[in-house]
């Protein structure tokens, strides 16, 4: 259920209070975007579609992430590892059974949702920094794991995917619409008893109890949920890139996504993917930067370093300046453009 | 309908909080607990409810049966699933939800949503404000909105009037008393204002130090001279202490 943004709207039944676009200036906004996003790729060059086609992929793994840790409250600094556990699965099928793509993406997907049960069973006696610990015993186990097929199979480089799409335009399709259906699933499962129980819980997980929520159940179909999501993401990084390495989700990954969904802004999926759009393209803004005042060549052997300062730094800024995140900034524009030229709501 | 014999409840394995209470909640009627902070009225409505499991604490000896059914330890959404609902003393919504979410959090769809509205109609006005940016008053109105939601048969309420200026307690008894005539729901009140809960309640019981020291109608507690002196503030000889009499005094009187 959106909330209203001005007056004047009125709801007269249970369905226009759950419409996903309540507003005819909605709607209009949304299919404009829509035309956008599918007319990107006649538009863009195979740079900006690959920026694009890396914006999709980490948005399935934030909306995962996001529907974890900033709907059902529970923290998790395993999704890196689960990306892996879908990537492997993708890998390992496909080297071992020559199972093709529409058979290794389900069965990512389900290992995904078979660890998020074995790793969200801590979550029913464990809470904050403990659960994030505990969670993170996962990501070890999975990268050991695939780390051990790599070697014992000899594929010390990695496991090469042979990916069915070619194309980056084509890829790009795909990407949108594994995306588009991660946020359309997560926002119906938000509006539905299950996103109610995972945000009751997230608030005050007793009172919930009390008004007949299963707190252990919420529980662990939001780490189900979430993982067999985030698995999905990382099959699908398998296939884009061609390539499975352990290598490719280190700790790093985790503390990315994290901050994508801090940054985004917690509790919104569009917050989700403001954060993914972020964090993915920060990088190469802070090349571009550095390029223009041409300081490029001078510090090339720096640019690692700069970048995690700076990527650092934004963390660090957006929890102390702005905690709402990105999502929180486009709110109060939004609020700025509807009240003009007032300054703030009556009473 | 809820039978309470004897209940003990230990936390820590070695505290023993309440012993031997016994009480009787009869369908269709509002019963108060009363007494003074400390007296064990939240640990009985804890146990009533499953929720002692938070604090490490258990029920050691004692029954609590329901429509015939024991509830001794069981979970508390359990016990919610089998028609009681517990509005608790703080932290009672979900600060990130909207009203409207807030009441459809235990149910599938909003069916009696519009009847809560019809009790609380000042929640109707605010039904898509987040119920972070409530007032005291508006949250209890939309937690026991909340708790009838589940449509339950025995609704507990831990302090109603906490925190809330008279007019506004005022007001909510007025609420739970249309309640209990539209749908008949039992009602087992936890409250300290012996005020409030005699003006609402059919019966009352009395906690003191864990155990029940006193029951009865509420024309008997409010002749009864203890609870006019301690709880109603009326008689007495002069002004005491409220700890000197709690230590002593009350002590004295009801345990001879």
């Amino acid at each position: 259920m959106s909330v209203p943004r001005a007056s004047g709207y009125f709801r007269t039944s249970y369905r226009e209070d759950q419409r996903l676009l309540d507003t005819r200036s909605q709607r209009s906004w949304f299919v404009v975007f829509a035309l956008a996003m599918l007319g990107f790729p006649l538009l863009a060059g195979t740079f900006a579609l690959d920026l694009a086609n890396q914006v999709l992929l980490a948005s399935i793994g934030a909306v995962a992430l996001m529907l974890l840790t900033g709907y059902a409250g529970q923290i998790s600094l395993g999704h890196a590892g689960l990306m892996a556990a879908g990537a492997f699965t993708a890998g390992i099928l496909f080297k071992e059974l020559a199972a093709p793509f529409w058979a290794t993406v389900p069965a990512s997907a389900a290992v995904g949702a078979l660890l998020g049960l074995a790793f969200g069973l801590p979550s029913l006696r464990l809470r904050g920094l403990y659960l994030a610990v505990s969670t993170l015993a996962l990501h070890f186990i999975v990268i050991y794991a695939g780390s051990e097929y790599e070697t014992r199979r000899g594929f010390s480089t990695g496991v090469v995917i042979d990916s069915p799409i070619a194309d980056a335009r084509a890829w790009y399709y795909v990407l949108l619409a594994f995306a588009a259906a991660a946020v359309l699933v997560s926002l119906n499962l938000l509006r539905s008893r299950t996103g109610r129980a995972w945000r009751a819980i997230r608030a005050r997980d007793t009172v919930a109890g009390a008004l007949g929520i299963g707190v252990q159940g919420a529980k662990l179909s939001a780490f189900v949920i979430s993982s067999a999501l985030a698995a999905l993401s990382g099959c699908l990084f398998a296939y884009y890139r061609g390539f499975v390495s352990a290598e490719a989700f280190s700790l790093y990954l985790t503390i990315q996504y994290v901050a994508m969904i801090i940054i985004g802004g917690m509790g919104s999926i569009l917050g989700a993917l403001l954060g993914s759009v972020f964090v993915v393209l920060f990088p190469y803004a802070i090349e571009a930067a550095m390029k223009s005042v041409g300081l490029a060549e001078q510090l090339s052997s720096l640019l690692f370093a700069v970048n995690y300062a700076a990527f650092g730094l934004v963390m660090i800024l957006f929890l102390v300046l702005e905690p709402l995140g990105l999502v929180g900034i486009w709110r109060r524009v939004q609020d700025w453009l509807l009240l003009w030229p007032f300054r703030q709501k009556p009473l | 309908m809820l039978s309470v014999r004897k209940l003990e409840v230990t936390y820590h394995r070695v505290v023993t909080a309440i012993q031997g209470v016994s009480l009787d909640v009869p369908k269709g009627k509002i019963v108060a607990l009363l007494g003074s902070n400390g007296a064990g009225k939240t640990t009985t409505l804890r146990a009533l409810s499953g929720f002692l499991g938070l604090d490490d604490a258990r029920i050691t000896e004692g029954s609590i049966t329901y429509a015939g059914r024991e509830l001794a330890n069981q979970a508390p959404h359990r016990i919610a699933r089998m028609g009681i609902a517990l509005v608790p003393e703080r932290n009672k919504v979900f600060d990130n939800l909207t009203v409207a979410e807030n009441l459809r959090v235990p149910v599938g769809k909003g069916t009696l949503e519009a009847a809560i509205y019809e009790y609380f109609p000042a929640l109707a006005r605010l039904r898509s404000r987040e119920a972070g940016l409530l007032s005291g008053g508006e949250r209890q109105m939309l937690a026991i909105g909340s708790a009838l939601m589940c449509a339950p048969q025995l609704l507990l309420v831990d302090e109603l009037s906490l925190g809330l200026s008279p007019l506004m307690v005022h007001e909510l008894v007025e609420r739970l008393r249309a309640v209990r005539l539209a749908l008949g729901t039992t009602m087992l009140l936890v409250e300290q204002n012996a005020q409030v809960a005699l003006e609402i309640a059919d019966y009352g019981y009395v906690m003191e130090n864990g155990r029940v020291v006193l029951d009865g109608t509420p024309e008997r507690l409010r002749s009864h001279e203890d609870i006019r002196e301690f709880y109603l503030g009326i008689g007495g000889t002069a002004r005491r202490s409220y700890r000197e009499v709690k230590q002593y005094r009350r002590s004295r009187r009801w345990f001879g």
